[in-house]
């Protein structure tokens, strides 16, 4: 997805000085971003603004060259289930379904992975035998592993990660990158992560500190 | 899944209460509405005991008693009069005659009037001359038929007889005008509650006066009214006010039908109070479940799920305890028509099961209406709950 940013602002707080806040630039498809910054700067509030969460901001964001502020729920609704994938800082999982349910509530939107291939991902980050366990079962890094699973059970053009990995041991995060380098390359999509300041080895195209 | 996320709040006892106080408030709608339409041929029927419309005005006696047009022009303005009708007498001696094998003839004096077709609760297809015409059909009071049966007949050995009976007995009207006398073969067509009066068809009279008593011109002593309500305090003011007497009876009849349709009313209407507290009870406890669930909303919603989808799980639950209420309350009102129908069979009703049909075609419209107003209730919930920018979508920054 070709995204083109034109000096957006929060209007919510006052943003201190960096690469996102008030600047133009784009973010292509098929290209690896990593925003870096520290805890309270905006990095959510940016993703919430690239998801259509909150539309509080002052400038223009554009999806293929139609500006966001024009999309309907209904727009938002068929992006979130075809072309952006997320994984939330606070992960969003439903604590009373099972790994494999919360992730089969994603995928059963557009059948995209087979039970065989979810499997498969899980046993790559190693949780595929907590697959029937109750979310609040699980411990936070596991529950990383299961969001990032399930962020990838949809087709997508844009990949949002919002501080996975902070929770997850080195080894699992080298599994996780993996697993999300491959899914980005076979989607052609843009991977935008977020992070206080680990890169976790991704060979980005562009750095944007915030 | 998104089903047994969503419903996880749910708490079924307080559905089932909410269902059956609807359904109670439904039924006694439903009841009140059936009712209505098995007595709508009590209080529309116009010689019943609570269809009297109609009241008879005359003036005091010992005057000049005829409504002049003038008169009658002023009553037929007046809002809450319909109609009016005059009753025309004949302006010629009538002289009746009856024959009886066995028996000696009985001859009486009387008098003929008539009165508009629309006003005579006796409908025969019968009641109808013409000149050519071989009988003349003629309605009398009711009261004329117990006099003869009870009275005069008892004490004279005479047969009784009754409204069938009384049909094969041939009369012969002897008519003295002013001019010419005449005779006519007539027969007793039926006997009225409502009109105290020996009526002949209106073109009978006209025709006799014309050709008897060319030279007379008929009076409208007494005026038939088809009113709103007979007991409408101001019609009985504008009476009083014009010393127009009428049968207080007539009024009474009037007022035992408007006390019944109150009550009727009253019924209806805490029948729709009821109706209203428990749906007003079934969006709240909807509007509740969805707050409850906000959460896992707004997180279905982040997942891609639309509005619609998530809307449909509490448009399932509001439709069960809409179609649950419905049918318990159809259920009891059908129970109910079938205890009431004898006590109805009392006012000469026929409960007939076309009333079933209408109270079923009555249920599915209050369902389509109420399933159509929780729908657009649940789906405004659910979309204020969605807006971007809610507190839930935005508490990371």
């Amino acid at each position: 997805m070709h995204i083109n940013i034109q000096s957006i602002t929060p209007d919510f707080f006052t943003p201190a000085s960096s690469e996102v806040w008030s600047k133009n630039f784009e973010l292509l498809p098929n290209s690896k971003y990593l925003v870096k910054a520290v805890s309270g700067s905006g990095k959510s509030s940016f993703f919430n603004f690239l998801y259509g969460l909150n539309n509080r901001f002052s400038g223009t964001i554009q999806f293929d060259n139609s500006a966001i502020a024009s999309l309907s729920e209904n727009d938002w609704t068929s992006l979130r289930r075809n072309k952006i994938a997320i994984v939330f800082q606070g992960l969003r999982l439903f604590p009373e379904l099972t790994a494999m349910e919360n992730i089969q509530l994603k995928n059963t939107l557009t059948n995209h992975k087979t039970e065989t291939e979810i499997l498969a991902m899980l046993a790559q980050l190693d949780i595929n035998q907590l697959a029937n366990k109750k979310a609040d079962t699980l411990s936070y890094g596991q529950q990383q592993r299961v969001a990032i699973v399930r962020a990838l059970c949809q087709p997508f053009e844009l990949l949002l990660l919002d501080e996975p990995f902070s929770h997850i041991d080195k080894a699992q995060i080298t599994n996780a990158v993996n697993l999300v380098n491959q899914q980005v390359e076979a989607n052609q999509a843009t991977l935008i992560v977020a992070s206080l300041g680990d890169t976790y080895n991704i060979n980005y195209t562009k750095t944007l500190l915030l | 899944m998104i089903d047994t996320l969503l419903k996880k709040q749910v708490d079924k006892s307080q559905l089932i209460f909410f269902a059956l106080s609807s359904s109670l408030g439904l039924a006694i709608l439903l009841i009140v509405i059936q009712l209505f339409i098995d007595t709508r041929s009590v209080f529309n029927s116009e010689n019943d005991l609570l269809g009297n419309q109609n009241l008879i005005i005359y003036k005091d006696l010992g005057r000049n008693n005829a409504f002049t047009d003038q008169e009658i022009k002023e009553l037929q303005q007046q809002p809450f009069i319909n109609k009016t009708g005059g009753f025309t007498h004949g302006t010629y001696h009538v002289l009746a005659s009856v024959t009886l094998p066995n028996y000696t003839g009985i001859s009486t004096e009387m008098f003929l009037e008539a009165v508009g077709d629309q006003f005579i609760d006796i409908k025969s297809t019968d009641w109808s001359w013409q000149p050519g015409d071989r009988e003349v059909p003629i309605i009398i009071p009711k009261n004329y038929i117990n006099l003869y049966n009870f009275g005069y007949a008892a004490s004279t050995g005479m047969p009784q007889i009754n409204e069938k009976i009384i049909r094969q007995i041939p009369i012969e009207l002897k008519l003295t005008g002013t001019s010419q006398t005449k005779m006519y073969p007539a027969y007793i067509l039926d006997a009225s509650e409502k009109i105290n009066s020996i009526l002949v068809p209106e073109s009978f009279l006209n025709h006799t006066n014309k050709t008897l008593s060319p030279n007379k011109a008929s009076k409208i002593s007494r005026i038939i009214l088809d009113v709103i309500n007979p007991s409408d305090p101001k019609l009985l003011e504008f009476l009083a006010s014009k010393n127009y007497n009428y049968l207080s009876n007539d009024v009474q009849n009037s007022k035992l039908s408007y006390v019944l349709k109150l009550i009727l009313s009253v019924v209806l209407a805490i029948g729709l109070l009821i109706t209203f507290l428990s749906i007003y009870l079934v969006v709240t406890n909807i509007n509740l479940l969805i707050l409850k669930n906000k959460q896992t909303i707004t997180q279905l919603h982040f997942l891609g799920y639309s509005k619609v989808q998530i809307a449909k799980v509490y448009h399932k639950i509001a439709f069960k305890i809409l179609g649950v209420s419905i049918i318990i309350a159809l259920l009891i009102s059908i129970g109910c028509k079938f205890w009431i129908a004898p006590y109805l069979e009392i006012l000469q009703v026929d409960s007939t099961l076309i009333t079933i049909a209408y109270l079923i075609i009555i249920s599915i419209i209050i369902f389509i209406g109420l399933a159509v107003y929780y729908r657009k209730h649940t789906n405004s919930k659910i979309q204020q709950m969605l807006r971007p920018n809610t507190s839930l979508l935005t508490t990371e920054n």
